[in-house]
Formats: C-alpha cells, sequence, structure tokens
C-alpha cells in the first residue's frame, strides 16, 4: 500500500462514482445541480463521522459492531445532563457526548485488552448490553424536547439555486473536523504508525515495543469519541432522540467502509477510502430515486452496485484487467 | 468462592428463566402481543393500553416489541410467547406472510390468534380494525384532494413494500384520487421508507428534487409524515408541499404548528392496546363474537370472516394535535 498520494481502491471507486455521476447527470436534469450535491454531503456526514472512527479500529486490526448502539447511549445521556444543566450548548453538548463516547470505547478496549478477548466477540456482547441497558432504562421512550441549540439548524452556508434551496450544514462543518483530525492522527503522527503495524503484525509490532494497550485504548477510544459526536449530530438534524433510531447503522457503515479498501484483518485502510465508500453508496439510493426506479427493484440495484464496486477494486480484477495498470504500478502497490 | 459465586449464578439464571413461564389458567388468561418494533411512540401508547386493560380485567397482558421492524424478529417473539404456553397471542404483523407458519404453530398448541392492521390474516382466530382500510384511504384521498384543489403532483410512503393495510390504503387513496380527480398524478411508485425518519426525510428530498412540480405527500407509517414534514421545511417548502398521513402527536406537535404537516387521521394506539386485551379475553374464555356482539372500545361489531372492522377515526390537526399530545401519544 502507498503511504502517500491514491491506492488501487481508490482509483476505482472514484471511477465508479464519477461513471455513476455522468450517468445521473445525464440521464436526470436535478442529479448535478449544488442543491442535490449539497443533500447528498448532509445526508452522508453522519455515517463518514461514524466511518472514520471505525477506520481507526480496522486500521488497528480489531472490528466494533457496538458504536452505533453507543451513539444512541450517548444521545440519551446527553441530553439528561444537559436537561439537568440547564440548557447548556454547543460546546457543552460536544464536551459531553464526546466524553460519553469515549468512555464507552474504553470500556470495549478494556475487556479486549486486559482479558484477551477476540474484538468482535466483545463488541457482541457490548452490543447487546448497551442497547439492552437503553432499552430498559429509557423504557423506549423517545425524547422530543431537546433544548433548542441543539435542534436549530445551522447553516454554514445556504443560497438559492434554480434547483432549490441549497445549504451545508453544521453537521457536515463537524465532520469535515473529525475527518481532518482523523488524518492527522493516522497519517501525521507516529502513533497512527504504530497503528498500522499493530493492525498489520501485532507481533512483530509488540516486540518493536509498541505499547499495544495504550494503542487498543487509542482506537476504541477513538471510535468511542466519533460516535458521541456522530449521535450528537443525528439527534441534531432529526430533532429528536429515539432509542433504536441508530440501530443497524454498524453494518451500513461497515459495509461501506470495508467497500472503501479497509482491510478487515488491520493493517490496511484510508480515510479517502471510507469517504468514498459511503458516498457511493448514498449516490446509488439517491440516483435510484432521482431516476424514478421503483422502490422495489432498490435493494437488489444496491447489492449489485457494491458487489460490482467490490469486484473491480479487488486484487484479481485488476489483474484480469491488466495493463490497465503497468507492472511499476503493481509492485509499487 | 469461586463455587459459591457459580451456584449463585446458575440459581439467578434458573430464576431468570422460570419468571418469564407465565401461569395460565381459564379464568386468567396470559396475553402476549407482539408489535412491529418497540421504542416508538405509537407503540410505547399501544403497550399503555394493554396494560391498563390488563389490570382492570385482571388479566396478565404484555408487550413484546422486536428491536427493528424485521418479519424474523416477530417470528422468533412468537416462538418464545409459544414456548410460554400463554393463552392468546396477539400481533401487529410486519410482514403477514411470514408470520403465517408460525402462527399455524401457535394455534395447533391451543393458543388464538388475534391479529391488528392485517386483514386477511391467515391463521388467525380474528383480526380487528380500529379503520376500515377502504374508508380510512378514502379519508385521505379525500383531503388530498381538496388540498391540493384536484390538481397537481403527488408521492405516496408506506411502512415497507409489504405492509398489507398499508399498501391497502394507499390502494384507496389512489383509486379515489384517479375517480376524483384527474388532474393529479402519482409520482413514482410507493416508497417503503415510512417506518425510518432518516430514510423518509432523505427519500422526501430526493422525491421533491426529481419532481419540481410536486405538491404533495401521503405517508403511511409511523415515521413518515415525520421525516417528509422535515424535509419539507429544510427546503422551506411549508405550504407550498402538503404532507399528510397517521403520525404520533407528541412527535409531529411542532411540525404541526410550524405549517409544514398539515395532519390527517389517525386511530387510537392505546384503544388497540385495550381492544388486544377484552377481545383476547373474550376468545380465551370462549364467549361466541357474533353479528351484533357488542366489544368495548370497538362498538357493535359485523363479523365479516374473521374480521372485525369498525371506523373510529380521530380527526388530526392544527387544534386537536395539542390535545392528544397530552395523552402521551
Amino acid at each position: 500500500m502507498p503511504r502517500f498520494g491514491i491506492g488501487g481502491t481508490e482509483r476505482w471507486l472514484i471511477l465508479v462514482i464519477l461513471a455513476m455521476g455522468a450517468g445521473l447527470g445525464l440521464l436526470t436534469p436535478s442529479f448535478l445541480t449544488l442543491s442535490n450535491l449539497f443533500d447528498l454531503l448532509n445526508a452522508s456526514a453522519v455515517n463518514i463521522i461514524f466511518g472514520v472512527g471505525l477506520l481507526v479500529v480496522l486500521v488497528a486490526g480489531g472490528i466494533d459492531i457496538s458504536f452505533a448502539v453507543a451513539a444512541s447511549v450517548v444521545q440519551y445521556l446527553t441530553a439528561m445532563a444537559v436537561a439537568r444543566l440547564g440548557g447548556g450548548n454547543w460546546a457543552v453538548g460536544l464536551l459531553l457526548a464526546g466524553t460519553f463516547g469515549t468512555l464507552l470505547g474504553c470500556v470495549n478496549a478494556f475487556f479486549i485488552h486486559r482479558f484477551r478477548i477476540v474484538s468482535i466477540v466483545v463488541t457482541i456482547a457490548t452490543y447487546n448490553l448497551f442497547f439492552g441497558l437503553l432499552m430498559f432504562w429509557s423504557g423506549g421512550v423517545s425524547i422530543y424536547d431537546l433544548p433548542d441549540w441543539w435542534t436549530t439548524r445551522v447553516v454554514i452556508l445556504g443560497t438559492e439555486t434554480a434547483g432549490g434551496h441549497a445549504e451545508l450544514t453544521l453537521t457536515v462543518l463537524v465532520m469535515a473536523a473529525c475527518v481532518a483530525a482523523t488524518w492527522l492522527l493516522l497519517r501525521r503522527m507516529s502513533t497512527g504508525r504504530q497503528l498500522y503495524a499493530l493492525g498489520d503484525n501485532p507481533e512483530g509490532a509488540r516486540r518493536v515495543g509498541v505499547d499495544v494497550g495504550a494503542m487498543h485504548t487509542l482506537a476504541y477510544g477513538w471510535l468511542g469519541l466519533m460516535a458521541g459526536i456522530a449521535g450528537l449530530m443525528q439527534a441534531h438534524y432529526a430533532q429528536e432522540v429515539v432509542p433504536n433510531a441508530l440501530y443497524g447503522r454498524e453494518l451500513d457503515v461497515l459495509a461501506a467502509v470495508v467497500l472503501g479498501g479497509a482491510r478487515l484483518g488491520g493493517g490496511r485502510g484510508t480515510i479517502l477510502g471510507v469517504f468514498l465508500g459511503i458516498i457511493l453508496v448514498a449516490i446509488t439510493q439517491n440516483g435510484l430515486n432521482l431516476l424514478g426506479i421503483s422502490p422495489y427493484a432498490f435493494k437488489m440495484i444496491i447489492g449489485a452496485i457494491i458487489l460490482a464496486a467490490i469486484t473491480l477494486s479487488s486484487e484479481g480484477a485488476g489483474r484480469l484487467i491488466g495493463s490497465w495498470r503497468t507492472p511499476a504500478m503493481r509492485r509499487a502497490a | 468462592m469461586v463455587n459459591r459465586h457459580r451456584r449463585a449464578l446458575c440459581a439467578s439464571a434458573l430464576l431468570l428463566a422460570f419468571s418469564g413461564i407465565a401461569q395460565a389458567s381459564p379464568d386468567k388468561p396470559v396475553i402476549g402481543v407482539v408489535v412491529k418494533v418497540g421504542g416508538i411512540p405509537w407503540f410505547n401508547a399501544m403497550e399503555t393500553g394493554i396494560k391498563k386493560k390488563g389490570a382492570e380485567l385482571g388479566v396478565r397482558a404484555f408487550m413484546v416489541g422486536p428491536t427493528s421492524a424485521d418479519p424474523a424478529l416477530q417470528v422468533r417473539a412468537v416462538e418464545d410467547l409459544i414456548a410460554q404456553k400463554v393463552d392468546v397471542i396477539g400481533v401487529v404483523p410486519n410482514d403477514a406472510e411470514v408470520l403465517e407458519p408460525v402462527l399455524e404453530r401457535a394455534r395447533a398448541a391451543g393458543i388464538k390468534v388475534i391479529t391488528h392492521e392485517s386483514p386477511k390474516q391467515k391463521n388467525a382466530d380474528y383480526d380487528f380494525e380500529l379503520a376500515s382500510s377502504k374508508g380510512f384511504g378514502e379519508a385521505y384521498g379525500k383531503r388530498l384532494v381538496e388540498a391540493l384543489g384536484g390538481k397537481g403532483e403527488y408521492a405516496v410512503f408506506v411502512g415497507s413494500l409489504t405492509v398489507p393495510l398499508h399498501n391497502a390504503w394507499a390502494d384507496a387513496a389512489n383509486a379515489y384520487v384517479k375517480a376524483n380527480a384527474p388532474g393529479m398524478t402519482l409520482v413514482g411508485d410507493r416508497y417503503g421508507v415510512a417506518e425510518n425518519v432518516d430514510q423518509s426525510r432523505s427519500t422526501a428530498l430526493d422525491l421533491m428534487r426529481a419532481h419540481p412540480d410536486l405538491k404533495g405527500f401521503l405517508a403511511f407509517g409511523s415515521q413518515g409524515p415525520i421525516g417528509a414534514a422535515r424535509a419539507v421545511a429544510e427546503k422551506r417548502m411549508g405550504g407550498k408541499v402538503i404532507v399528510m398521513g397517521p403520525f404520533s402527536p407528541g412527535q409531529g406537535r411542532k411540525l404541526v404548528h410550524d405549517g409544514v404537516l398539515t395532519g390527517g387521521y389517525m386511530w387510537n394506539p392505546a384503544l388497540a392496546g385495550e381492544v388486544f386485551v377484552t377481545l383476547g379475553t373474550m376468545v380465551a374464555k370462549g364467549e361466541p363474537i357474533k353479528d351484533g356482539t357488542t366489544i368495548p372500545g370497538l362498538g357493535t361489531v359485523h363479523p365479516e370472516g374473521h374480521n372485525l372492522i369498525v371506523d373510529e377515526l380521530v380527526d388530526l390537526n392544527k387544534d386537536t394535535v395539542d390535545d392528544l399530545a397530552k395523552l402521551g401519544l
């Protein structure tokens, strides 16, 4: 995997996305409008925040399926806490959500590292535990009375266009901050390199002196932090806290992140890949609606496109198509 | 030390296992109701009704809410109830066909089966509806035609493409519109997103973009009207695009007052919960249900096959929504 530049998977994803974009642009008058592209970003922002968090765990050789449910727990805890604090504001909300999220992530890290349990087993357990506790304790009751700062739409960039009102919201800004922070962590800090090393070869990494416990705590804590922030933002645009609103989201995010080239065994994956994977799935859904295709065919087409994209971006397809990549490039990869 | 802990663990596990098994008897039937999905206001209200009526009649009645609107989870919940040997199983099906085999097994085990929001359900002893699917759908069709002045494009959301009742409503509403307002056209087919607020919102955004002349959303499914109304608010189209559908008043109150959610008709889920228990108790005791029988909550019924259908519609609009919200809906 090249350290810098764009990897093979990402190149193929960009090609697939460009091809779909061009096709949709030709077939529908509204796909390539500012307001549609902004809405795509607004709608994908929460998943991208989840995605970059999950990427850190995948890179470090782990997996976590409890994060979406953890985000729901964070929504509840934050809503209760700000109510007790008498309102709060964005700074308090972000701080609380980030803290609660990080703590829940550290619970996972503790069991995975301290008791040497496989991460998928621990997170399946905590997934049920978090959700069970949430349902038990909330009684399944939703919260509609969130403070005004939380539910008032914050428009970063809004403009009237021929295709209707176009705007970018706070969620996108927060997403950009999360992406930038994760990029710094993975690409600009030595801890990032240690995470990749740990995922690629855990024993080797341990022998050269990587602190495995600290790395686990960092990875799961980071995902927890991102999940907490994502939960806050989801409640922001949904304007309510519903206990099972995020239930099941983990698989959508995981599929999109893996589609973006992150390896389930660890040591491989890029932020660009996460972004592209999530955007590809979002464009597919958006395109189906714009094209007016019968909703009865949606699932079938989404599945087929994921399968096609993954096949194209795999090593096997690269060899099959052959000459597109020069031998020198193949060696570098 | 370790042993003692282990014994305590075993004991508590056994206790847990047994406490789930209900003690049934003909006078005090045990009634378990499996709903589409737990943790949403509609079914929280239904649970209130179930518990209230259970306490009143002195029967054990409880609700089981799967974590997502997944037919397979409902099948598992029904299997659990069969294993618990309850007397009556109530179901609000996500998918009528998927449930057929497991309901057949329940009846083979001597358990009475009552369904709601699923007329024509196979392997049920009774199905009750607080609104006839034709009457409900037509009421919406009529109101939509009035609101749009008989012309323009509209789109229809349903909970899922396999929810029989939502689709029957949509059929009736579309038929009414077609017959009475030739100037109105349906865009796309119907969209199965209305049990999920995020999906309803993004689908509504996509559709408004794809069809600039879209004037109305008809959303059947508890989260559909909410999601579509949020999309309308985001695009500053309040008043220009009408959103109608049944929703939980507490959840939609703000949107109704903001003028982005027009309203519609609903029935009271708490009442449906009560009927599950009342009817379940009658059926378990073997009381006959004939033409003209009066059942509290349903009134006088005229069974068609095993369907008990009445029209107990509640109007949802700016003036009624606050009072309904106060009921905890």
